[in-house]
């Protein structure tokens, strides 16, 4: 296969899945936000935190692109080609997950402090270490473009 | 040199005596002592005790009812309140529906001073029965009426002697009571619905100004005011008429009833029933035994002897009392302090997560050191930062002026977070310069080397050319800040007296330098094989050993198996909360780039801004100080909240609320 093609490949995958799995989650946590804001508005300061980092997920997406942009012109045999898709799937990966527990534990977030809000500080640890799965996903990303 | 040696110990020994110990002159002003008494007062007594500690608002009693192994072989949760409480439900909803028939808002009149008695409240209860049933409440009815048609006279502004001449329809004087009411209902809806009561000036005005004399624009608003005027000259006659006939009623009615005064013992009664009800509600959280009530409660320091004293007075001496430091492990309620207003936004970031336990130590202002650090990290720009500064100068004058206090939501936000807004902005700047960008990495600046550390080169290197020198940065920065949380978890240890567990914070800020040493040592984590080879000794004493202290001093602290756990845990933290501040990279690059792409497309080059690159660049730095702005806060927010609180800050403190009967 053309080296250009493939790495043009990683770059669209590298951008488009991370931004699929933030609107996933941002539509799942945005809706619950939005049902709670009618009951307890005072909470919602609190709570945007869940649509924020959903949201930070395209932004890892769009800095692997970022980088895989500026390296396009680098990449001319396979072997780097191949980094550069194998990049934009590792980012794909991390985000879907993330996304997927951020979803999950940011509406149960929302539900939960809405009844009792001094569980907030315990029940945030799972959006947040949801949303560090995205972070080893990066890094790991960014070292196999740095090899490019 | 010794003396030397000698001063500086002796000053760190005071310094940190003065953290540790409470009693020291320079004691720390976060450290308020709360007493909690424990009262066993004769049955009769105590609603006179609840209702004067009550009065002063100066202690909250401490709900008995949820550690039952306290008392539960000897005495019984204090049973009958129930009954009271229904009794004065029935009796509120009483006076409330007086109030209704008598058309008056207490909340309009202020609440009426009352006097502290001794009695039970069974007797205080059958006393205000007593005064309700003989207030002639349907008597009062015409004298209501009649005091409200002229608080409507009153609020248009009306003149009941332009009437006078006009009235000619004095005939209704048989009218009853019900038609009049019914028709004060019907003014009232209509001046409601047509705004009337703004406009008595207006209306004034002109009616006092000859027409012609308008100009276009004011006869069409005077034509407009017409049909207020009309309705005005109706109501007015109206409600005169209406005025006369109530009063020819009440001058028909021989027995003298004052209205006033029947108002004033409505609103006495009426805050009695409300206060006695909290008093009987709160007394569900005391237990008894049979002829004795038992009640714990917190009291702040200073106001101990008062809350004695009133006890004794209350009781007639028929009380014991006993008062202790609480334990250093149970959780005592905190005073909450006010915050001073340049941290007034720290201190609500806090408070979101949770306050401090009692005795721990109040983060907040270690918190607005770092929190605009990080931030400056991943937002790094000199010319953003400066558009931060000048906002938040802004924002702060308009509050302080106190202009915009009726503004939305976000308007409030952003006025609280002012001051919070110029120590960002400053920060921004500061690693702007360090990282050499200005709106971007425009080449205006030239990045400024700090310091250089090993393989930690701080400053002097552009982000985006060099991602690799700033994410070893950003795991610097990580490990600094999560050693200072891990200093304030070894004080709040020491002030707690868990000497025990102590050192553990201390070991593992051994671990994280020694694994940040490991790693920059044998160059990088690719080479991990080599820790095992050469460098197993080094590994065994950097990352070994401190593991193998953690769990030796949770295992006799705590047990073995929490020890194994705890252990665990460590490592585990220790990786991943440290690799969480490369976000600190990966933000950082990405505001870099997002600002890049707009200087591409303005076409900027070398530092030289070609003059139709402004607009797109203004364009960029909205979007980017929006959109990243809120990214970069929230990320920095949960660097502070879960990396940095998970190590010291508990976020269990409970705020202390005294019982208040009124």
């Amino acid at each position: 296969m053309d080296p250009s093609l493939v790495s043009l490949i990683g770059l669209a995958i590298s951008i488009g899945i991370p931004i699929l799995s933030a609107a996933v989650t941002i539509i799942i946590c945005g809706t619950a936000l939005a049902g709670i804001g009618t009951e307890k508005p005072e909470l919602l300061s609190r709570l945007i935190i869940t649509v924020v980092l959903g949201e930070a997920l395209a932004i890892y997406g769009l800095l692997i692109a970022f980088m895989l942009l500026g390296k396009l012109p680098d990449i001319t045999t396979m072997e780097s080609a191949n980094k550069a898709l194998i990049s934009g799937i590792i980012i794909s990966v991390a985000t879907v997950s993330a996304g997927a527990g951020i979803s999950y534990s940011g509406s149960s977030l929302i539900a939960a402090t809405a009844e009792r809000p001094e569980t907030f500080s315990s029940n945030v640890i799972g959006v947040v270490l949801s949303e560090a799965l995205a972070i080893y996903g990066l890094l790991i990303s960014f070292m196999v473009i740095g090899q490019i | 040199m010794f003396r030397d040696i000698k001063d500086y110990l002796l000053v760190t020994s005071y310094i940190l005596k003065c953290i540790i110990k409470k009693d020291l002159p320079h004691e720390d002003d976060d450290m308020v002592e709360m007493q909690k008494l424990k009262v066993l007062v004769y049955e009769d007594y105590i609603d006179a005790v609840v209702r004067s500690l009550g009065h002063a608002g100066i202690v909250q009693f401490i709900d008995m009812r949820e550690k039952p192994e306290d008392w539960e072989e000897v005495l019984v949760p204090h049973k009958g309140s129930n009954e009271t409480i229904a009794k004065y439900s029935g009796l509120l909803s009483k006076i409330e529906a007086a109030f209704e028939t008598l058309h008056i808002k207490p909340e309009d009149f202020p609440t009426p001073e009352i006097p502290i008695t001794k009695e039970p409240t069974q007797k205080v209860l059958a006393a205000v029965e007593q005064k309700l049933a003989e207030l002639p409440i349907e008597e009062a009815k015409i004298y209501a009426l009649a005091s409200r048609i002229d608080q409507i006279i009153d609020d248009l502004g009306i003149k009941p002697e332009q009437f006078d001449k006009e009235n000619k329809l004095a005939q209704s004087e048989e009218m009853e009571l019900e038609h009049i009411e019914f028709e004060l209902i019907e003014i009232d809806k209509t001046i409601e619905t047509t705004g009337l009561s703004n406009h008595p000036v207006l209306v004034e005005r002109i009616l006092a100004k000859h027409f012609d004399d308008l100009d276009e624009i004011g006869k069409k608003f005077a034509e407009l005011s017409k049909f207020v005027i009309d309705s005005e000259r109706y109501f007015g006659k109206r409600l005169v008429t209406l005025k006369k006939t109530v009063e020819s009623i009440i001058g028909t009615i021989k027995t003298g009833i004052n209205f006033e005064e029947i108002r004033e013992d409505l609103l006495t009664l009426w805050t009695i029933a409300k206060e006695e009800k909290r008093i009987a509600e709160e007394k569900g959280k005391f237990v008894r035994s049979s002829k004795t009530v038992f009640f714990e409660a917190w009291v702040p320091e200073s106001l101990e002897k008062e809350a004695v004293e009133r006890i004794k007075n209350a009781s007639d001496g028929n009380f014991i009392i006993s008062d202790e430091f609480p334990d250093l492990d149970e959780n005592v309620p905190i005073l909450i302090k006010e915050c001073p207003s340049y941290l007034q936004a720290f201190g609500k970031l806090e408070c979101a997560y949770g306050r401090p336990s009692s005795g721990d130590i109040d983060p907040l202002r270690i918190f607005a050191i770092t929190f605009p650090i990080l931030f400056g990290i991943m937002f790094a720009d000199v010319g953003q930062g400066a558009i931060f500064v000048i906002a938040g100068v802004i924002f702060t004058l308009l509050r302080r002026k106190g202009k915009l206090a009726k503004g939305g939501d976000i308007i409030q936000y952003l006025l609280i977070s002012g001051e919070m807004l110029i120590y960002i902005g400053f920060s921004a700047i500061f690693f702007g310069f360090i990282f050499g960008e200005f709106f971007g990495p425009s080449g205006v600046l030239h990045p400024i080397t700090l310091a250089q550390i090993g393989p930690f080169q701080i400053g002097g290197f552009e982000p985006t050319q060099e991602p690799m020198k700033m994410l070893k940065f950003a795991i610097l920065v990580g490990a600094i800040h999560i050693t200072i949380g891990l200093i304030l978890r070894f004080l709040n240890e020491l002030r707690h007296k868990h000497y025990k567990l102590a050192p553990i914070p201390i070991c593992w800020i051994w671990l994280i330098f020694g694994s940040l040493f490991m790693w920059a040592y044998w160059g990088g984590i690719s080479n991990i094989s080599l820790w095992f080879a050469e460098g197993s000794l080094m590994l065994g004493g950097l990352i070994i050993l401190p593991l193998m202290l953690i769990f030796v001093f949770v295992a006799v602290a705590e047990g073995f198996m929490v020890g194994v756990g705890f252990t665990v845990e460590v490592f585990a933290e220790t990786l991943s909360h440290t690799m969480s501040y490369s976000r600190l990279m990966a933000l950082g690059l990405i505001h870099s780039a997002m600002n890049y792409l707009f200087l591409v497309l303005g076409g900027v080059e070398h530092g030289v801004f070609p003059l139709q690159s402004i607009p797109l660049i203004a364009i960029g730095t909205i979007l980017v100080l929006i959109i990243e702005g809120l990214v970069v806060f929230v990320h920095t927010l949960r660097l502070h909240w879960v990396e940095w609180f998970s190590t010291f800050h508990s976020g269990e403190g409970i705020p202390f609320k005294p019982f208040e009967s009124t």
